[in-house]
């Protein structure tokens, strides 16, 4: 298989710059300006970060759902670039997610896991993109390591509505309490603004991040072959 | 091993005879090691005893949580024959040999899910006697039981055949198969332990049918998508 | 939800620092190991 091309644009600094003044703007407003909450005061604030990184994180499931059905119809290698980074970001923002969600759930429930339906799949989805991403360090090979971590990514992702499903079903019967409002209030500007910093950060760090592993694959897909080495696999009989 | 080896090159043309084959030789190779099950059964129980001392000797509690005890090994378990049943793929080299035609390769998945979910209820149904004794967890309702063993085997033995078949030639595969596994068949391990729950200590409201429903509809959603993905896996 | 929480400016703090110091530090790896591959691409294809 060809090795990708890697794109040199200038765009992802450029996004990665506009990300984040619309993050410190937002960020700002939310912590500062503000007024408090009138039920959950203050703490309420985090909200203002963590709504938009849930929002992001699930357009990163979808953009890694997409590049893995992508590579698997057109067999390019940059949609296994573009997964790698989808993989590896969204893991980052699943883990960020979690910990906001037990920073928000500590003072608010007293606990630092209530088993949120949403931040339950969130842990579940994490584990399973953690361990394609173990997969992948274990297969040398890089087509079979793009269509093995692609089938993997695939049944991850399609598996995340039916575990979100399952847990809210199962956890409703337990719930004492209802499931915590998002946004209670009507302050909308921190939000959207923080919203759109992030998405356009994390645009701009998959970019990055599939140009890293484009370069990878370059220089091991240039690499002189080695069947003189490696054992007879028995293609050739 | 190559009397087995035959018995699926020779029926190429239609699925069901491949399918057929494939199965016949599944369960053979199943019957042959069936020395291996039964020390995967000796684990299983083992596990089962030793969830009873992570709770202490209280009944009530031992009772109440019997169901998720039940599943829990049953997982464990399954790491266990589901990495063993690609082992003597790749003792020969002999998955190169089967390698056939797209529909050939998808017959030999779902020969190998089948064959594996029949081993996994199997050990399931096994593992019932003990739970049981130990956790005084009786039902009347059995086989009601022995039909949600059945449908969460078939839960765990889909995706688990075709991460078994990936994880099956890696250094690391006793590592990754549970990894990636684990994740993934979490609806259907909060489904089974909650049927199982309901059958064993009795349902109240009527729950037992919806959850017999969503794990229905995840064993319907993996057994179709990982057998059409089989293909490419195999590819490699 | 019943009454209001008061105080709670540790967590929010916490949450938004940990935000922040994640995704500047991931930006600063991913942007360092771009560069470094640049650098290796332009540096080296005569090899092999």
């Amino acid at each position: 298989m060809e090795a990708p091309f890697v794109s040199t644009h200038r765009f992802p600094w450029v996004l990665l710059v506009a990300g984040v003044i619309c993050l410190a703007a937002g960020s700002w407003l939310g912590l500062f300006v503000v007024p408090a909450e009138h039920y959950m005061g203050d703490v309420q604030r985090i909200m203002y970060v963590h709504v938009p990184t849930a929002w992001t994180w699930m357009v990163v499931v979808l953009f890694s759902l997409g590049s893995a059905i992508s590579f698997l119809f057109m067999n390019d290698l940059k949609w296994d670039t573009r997964m790698e980074a989808g993989l590896e970001i969204g893991s980052l923002l699943a883990f960020l997610l979690c910990c906001q969600g037990a920073i928000w759930a500590k003072p608010t429930w007293g606990v630092w896991w209530d088993w949120d339906p949403r931040l339950t799949s969130t842990a579940v989805l994490l584990f399973a993109f953690l361990g394609i991403l173990a997969l992948r360090k274990f297969v040398d090979d890089p087509t079979r390591r793009a269509i093995w971590s692609a089938v993997a990514t695939i049944i991850a992702s399609i598996d995340l509505p039916i575990v979100y499903f399952s847990v809210k079903w199962w956890n409703s019967l337990h719930q004492q309490q209802s499931s915590p409002e998002t946004v209670a209030s009507t302050f909308h500007l921190p939000l959207r603004l923080n919203a759109i910093g992030i998405l356009l950060v994390v645009i701009a760090l998959l970019a990055l991040r599939s140009r890293v592993a484009g370069y990878r694959l370059r220089e091991q897909l240039a690499e002189p072959p080695s069947f003189i080495t490696s054992e007879p696999t028995g293609e050739l009989a | 091993m190559s009397a087995d080896v035959k018995v699926l090159v020779a029926p190429r043309d239609t699925t069901p005879n491949a399918l057929t084959a494939a199965l016949r030789k599944e369960l053979l190779l199943q019957w042959r090691t069936r020395g291996q099950l039964m020390a995967v059964f000796v684990f299983g129980a083992a596990a089962l005893l030793l969830f009873s001392f992570a709770i202490g000797p209280s009944a009530v509690a031992l009772r109440t949580f019997s169901a998720g005890f039940l599943w829990l090994g049953l997982l464990l378990s399954s790491t266990l024959t589901l990495a063993e049943s690609f082992h003597i793929e790749t003792e020969h080299n002999a998955l190169e040999g089967l390698l056939l035609l797209p529909a050939d390769a998808r017959a030999l998945y779902y020969a190998k899910a089948i064959a594996n979910w029949l081993q996994l209820t199997l050990l399931g149904a096994a593992l019932v006697p003990i739970m049981v004794v130990l956790y005084d967890a009786g039902t009347s309702r059995l086989p009601l039981l022995l039909a949600v063993i059945a449908l969460g085997a078939a839960g765990l033995s889909a995706p688990g055949t075709l991460y078994a078949a990936m994880t099956a030639r890696l250094q690391a595969k006793q590592t990754l198969l549970p990894l990636l596994l684990f994740p993934l068949i979490v609806p259907a391990l909060l489904a089974a332990v909650k049927a199982t729950s309901l059958v064993i200590l009795g349902d109240p409201m009527g729950e037992l049918r919806s959850w017999l429903g969503l794990l229905a509809a995840f064993d319907l959603i993996y057994w179709s998508l990982c057998g059409l993905l089989y293909g490419r896996v195999i590819d490699s | 939800m019943n009454g209001i929480v008061v105080g709670g400016w540790e967590f929010v703090w916490a949450a938004y620092a940990l935000t922040a110091i994640a995704l500047l530090a991931y930006g600063v790896m991913v942007i360092t190991r771009s560069r470094e591959g640049r650098r290796r691409a332009d540096a080296g294809p005569d090899r092999g």
